[in-house]
């Protein structure tokens, strides 16, 4: 039975379905299956509400009350992408609006042996295993913006990476939107060898300062026995927009697997990772720092399953807060009975700048074997005034005092990522935004 | 004089609850006074108002520093000024390393002392030195400040802290307290080695040991928010023979 809807949100569901039915690029085949199962899913949950457990901090009130649209054809962006692009060699790959741009993009045909990246538009109509490529619909389709994913996707790109190969340079992709009231349904899929490495940076900006927009993310990565995947991920849409992104990551046997979220942007934000960790040996390190103020929310969450022995997963979520902000964390580790001798460490901690800011955060375990080593903590709490005082008593002044502080707390999980460019990058990067809340001025 | 402390009368903020009763206090550039009490007398108190703590409200008296009044002054500009406190529980600031947070404080020093700044690697040799002058680990710079330490190596933290900063006037919070015999030694050996004809110190202890390492010019017996008793270190030998049972009945309120 489909859920009772406000009539704005009905709206809302009845516009997508109808922009779903424009697309009309799937007569028959595997596609139009995917296309129908999404339409059908999303028909039924539409668009959750606060009584829905997993929403009920992250409103969609306001994102109903837009009505996005997908665009083809973008203003002229490419004046803009050099502010956009990192200081560091990288392999460039540029969206706007939600659609590849070969023109921005450096050229995929120049890749090292084995490596094969294309856009996802090509891979939907010119893939002729698409059956393999949407394999893992079930899962997506369990998820309201899974679903309205599958049912907008149009682009994205699509990595393969076959066994024991390096990509040496990060690969940089760069999305840009352009346009309010635009929305960008992104599908990346993302299949590492054995024994392969890459490292991916993906990075989200609004070239307009106003008006609101939206990014809705689904990315698939498959991390192949011993292989290593690193992945940095940075919001930064204007303060208007909407962001949602759903990641599905397997890992075999004697992988890494290494993920950052940094989130400063967008009006409402959220990530998850749905990480599920098949065989033995896995690493993992799943990191976030957010920042939010005014009346912006964001959501960060996972969901991890040790499913075999000798796992190894850690992860570490801040929030900095300010004004009227929400942050939400929610954290699930699960551990199969299976999964002997797992060792899990989950924590969240969070740093309230206002007298009005609220943070909502809930770790949890659950946990069918008996040898096991898993932790789970959250904390929420102001600056500290003894150790503003302590750095005080050394003759620094207060507010010198309280960003040093505030700025050592957001960037503790920055030290996880090993590539000592992209660290000083993203600590740039969050250090601008830190400059935007209300800490003192030094 | 370096520090003269009149009559000063305080309470705490938050339960206006009187802890200082009117206290004086001289100290001369190079000496070491030492300052002695049973618990709750005004001991910790007293080195929190001198280093501007805000939980404490100044209601009465003045304390002149280097010929300035230094109750008008912020928490950073004592610091500034030459004022050096030794906390009692030296705190834990997860993320910022050792060195990040002395290069800023020593640059704050010299920015009042009219000096240039130091870079990075000025400032790594200039550590280098006090850390070879007091005997410590090579890697204490690179540490976060405090976090995953011992007590005894937080205090010994806050006296390498002291030597980089060469205040004037250093006044120690129950420094001694928790440190086994080694720690206790290599705190005052660090602080013999930063004595001088100009840098005084205010040791506020409970018990006379740290004083048979550092030996005081004046011991101050503080009792009840007021310093009821001074003489030379053979006070502190005859409270360490008798405790303070004596002193408490001679002064305590009607």
């Amino acid at each position: 039975m489909a859920k009772k809807l406000s009539p704005v949100a009905q709206k809302a569901r009845d516009f997508y379905l109808h922009e779903a039915g424009k697309l009309g690029d799937a007569s028959s085949g595997v596609l139009k299956q995917v296309r129908d199962q999404a339409q059908e899913a999303f028909a039924e949950q539409a668009f959750p509400t606060a009584k829905d457990e997993d929403w009920q901090y992250t409103k969609l009130t306001g994102f109903v009350q837009n009505h996005f649209a997908a665009v083809q054809t973008s203003e002229e962006v490419a004046g803009k992408i050099n502010a956009y692009m990192p200081s560091f060699p990288v392999i460039k790959l540029v969206f706007v609006d939600g659609n590849f741009s070969e023109s921005l993009s450096d050229d995929l045909n120049e890749l090292p042996d084995g490596i094969s990246l294309e856009s996802f538009a090509d891979t939907l109509s010119m893939n002729n295993e698409l059956d393999k490529v949407f394999a893992g619909q079930d899962k997506i389709l369990a998820e309201p913006f899974g679903s309205l994913n599958s049912m907008l996707m149009r682009d994205g790109f699509c990595l393969q990476v076959s066994a024991n190969k390096a990509l040496e340079l990060p690969l940089y992709v760069l999305h840009v939107q352009t346009k309010a009231g635009s929305i960008s349904s992104l599908r990346n899929r993302v299949v590492v060898g054995e024994n392969s490495e890459i490292t991916l940076v993906e990075r989200y900006v609004s070239a307009h300062e106003e008006g609101a927009a939206c990014s809705n993310i689904v990315t698939e990565i498959d991390v192949a026995k011993h292989a290593r995947v690193k992945q940095v991920i940075v919001q930064q849409q204007n303060d208007s927009s909407y962001y949602f992104n759903n990641q599905f990551i397997s890992q075999a046997d004697s992988s890494n697997f290494n993920t950052f979220f940094a989130s400063t942007g967008s009006d409402t934000s959220r990530h998850q990772n749905h990480l599920y960790m098949n065989g033995e040996h896995i690493e993992n390190t799943q990191n976030s720092a957010c920042i939010a103020r005014q009346s912006q929310t964001v959501d960060s969450r996972s969901y991890t399953e040790h499913n075999d022995e000798h796992g190894f997963s850690r992860q570490l979520h801040k929030f900095v807060l300010d004004d009227k902000a929400v942050g939400v964390f929610n954290g699930m580790i699960r551990v199969d009975q299976k999964a002997q001798k797992t060792d899990g460490q989950m924590d969240n901690k969070n740093l309230i700048l206002s007298n009005t800011a609220k943070m909502d955060a809930k770790p949890q375990l659950e946990i069918y074997a008996d040898d096991v080593l898993c932790s789970h903590g959250s904390a929420t709490g102001q600056i500290d005034e003894n150790q503003i005082f302590y750095l005080q008593a050394r003759g620094i002044n207060k507010a010198a005092a309280m960003q040093m502080i505030t700025k050592a707390f957001l960037l503790e999980p920055v030290e996880d990522i090993n590539n000592a460019d992209i660290r000083k990058w993203i600590t740039d990067q969050l250090e601008v935004a830190l400059a935007k809340t209300h800490l003192p001025k030094a | 004089m370096l520090l003269n402390v009149q009559n000063l009368q305080a309470q705490v903020e938050e339960t206006e609850k009187q802890i200082l009763k009117g206290l004086n206090l001289e100290v001369k550039p190079g000496e070491v006074h030492a300052i002695m009490g049973p618990n709750g007398a005004g001991k910790s108190t007293l080195a929190s108002v001198l280093a501007g703590r805000e939980d404490y409200e100044v209601t009465d008296g003045s304390v002149d520093f280097d010929g300035e009044d230094l109750l008008d002054m912020d928490p950073e500009e004592r610091a500034r000024k030459g004022l050096f406190l030794a906390f009692q529980y030296p705190v834990e600031i997860p993320g910022v390393s050792n060195k990040l947070f002395m290069q800023t404080a020593v640059n704050a020093m010299r920015e009042e002392r009219g000096l240039p700044e130091l870079d990075m690697f000025d400032f790594d040799e200039y550590a280098k030195e006090k850390i070879e002058l007091l005997d410590m680990r090579a890697d204490l710079l690179e540490r976060s400040v405090n976090v995953g330490f011992s007590g005894g190596e937080k205090k010994r933290n806050d006296i390498f802290q002291m030597a980089l900063l060469e205040p004037k006037l250093c006044i120690m919070d129950e420094t001694d307290s928790g440190l086994d015999i080694d720690a206790l030694r290599l705190v005052a050996n660090g602080v013999n080695t930063l004595k001088n004809d100009q840098r005084s110190f205010i040791i506020v202890t409970h018990y006379q040991r740290l004083l048979d390492y550092i030996k005081p010019d004046h011991v101050h017996v503080l009792y009840n928010g007021r310093i009821v008793k001074s003489g030379g270190f053979e006070l502190a030998l005859e409270l360490e023979e008798n405790g303070y049972d004596e002193i408490i009945k001679q002064h305590q309120d009607a």
